[in-house]
């Protein structure tokens, strides 16, 4: 099951993939429904349908909620996913993952919670007594 | 030379600062300041105020313009906005509203 995290299947829009460059700084919200890199620096929020990679150097201090996501950079704030969620060699996050599919790379420095939809067996499935 | 596009899905409501060059196919609310260039493209959309050394102008920007160098507005574009530079091009065709200060 360790398939590496394929692209969503939206289509590419016609001008290329949407780049926020290394030199560009965003404060406020993106929102949109392609492929999103980042290697530059954003402070709000970003809600994508599509897949988001945020590339070594880049720096995200934001809450993150899209469908699948790749991260080699810096991400301080909570990550949601509706597919996957990857941290790579490389990643430096602080806050906490949501997926039903979360990786964790050998390198990757990561300080929060993970939430995964945990299946547990028959007798398992119960809430723990506090 | 560097560059960042903003794609025709997203939509940006905030600030974007940033030394390279900047396409915008999407939807940006709040203010642009980039140093090198802003080039809006047909289709998209730009409510904001902008500065930049180069400004072309494809899609629609309502809001107001200051180009260090030249604001260059295409047939197919539509501005609501005062626009400040030292060279600013208006092609046949282009819908502009506003106040046109070259400063001289």
């Amino acid at each position: 099951m360790a398939t590496p995290v394929s692209t969503s299947a939206t289509p590419r829009p016609s001008e290329g993939i949407c780049t926020i460059g290394p030199r560009i700084a965003i404060r406020g919200n993106i929102s949109g429904e392609e492929d999103l890199v980042i290697e530059g620096r954003v402070e709000g929020s970003v809600s994508l349908s599509g897949h988001l990679v945020v590339a070594p150097g880049a720096v995200v201090e934001a809450d993150i909620e899209v469908d699948s996501v790749d991260v080699h950079g810096q991400v301080d704030g909570d990550i949601v996913a509706t597919t996957a969620i990857t941290l790579h060699e490389s990643a430096r996050v602080g806050g906490n993952l949501r997926a039903p599919r979360v990786v964790l790379s050998d390198g990757a420095q990561f300080k929060g919670s993970v939430e995964m939809d945990v299946q547990l067996p028959g007798g398992l499935n119960r809430q723990p007594r506090r | 030379m560097a560059t960042t596009v903003i794609g025709s899905s997203i939509v940006i409501d905030g600030e974007i600062s940033g030394e390279e060059q900047l396409i915008v196919h999407g939807t940006v609310k709040g203010r642009i300041v980039v140093r090198d260039a802003l080039v809006v493209e047909n289709g998209g959309l730009v409510e904001a105020t902008v500065e930049s050394a180069s400004i072309t102008v494809n899609g629609t920007i309502h809001g107001d313009i200051a180009a260090s160098e030249r604001a260059e507005l295409r047939p197919s574009c539509t501005v609501v906005g005062d626009i400040r530079a030292p060279r600013i091009l208006i092609a046949d065709g282009a819908s502009f509203k506003g106040n046109v200060d070259m400063g001289g």
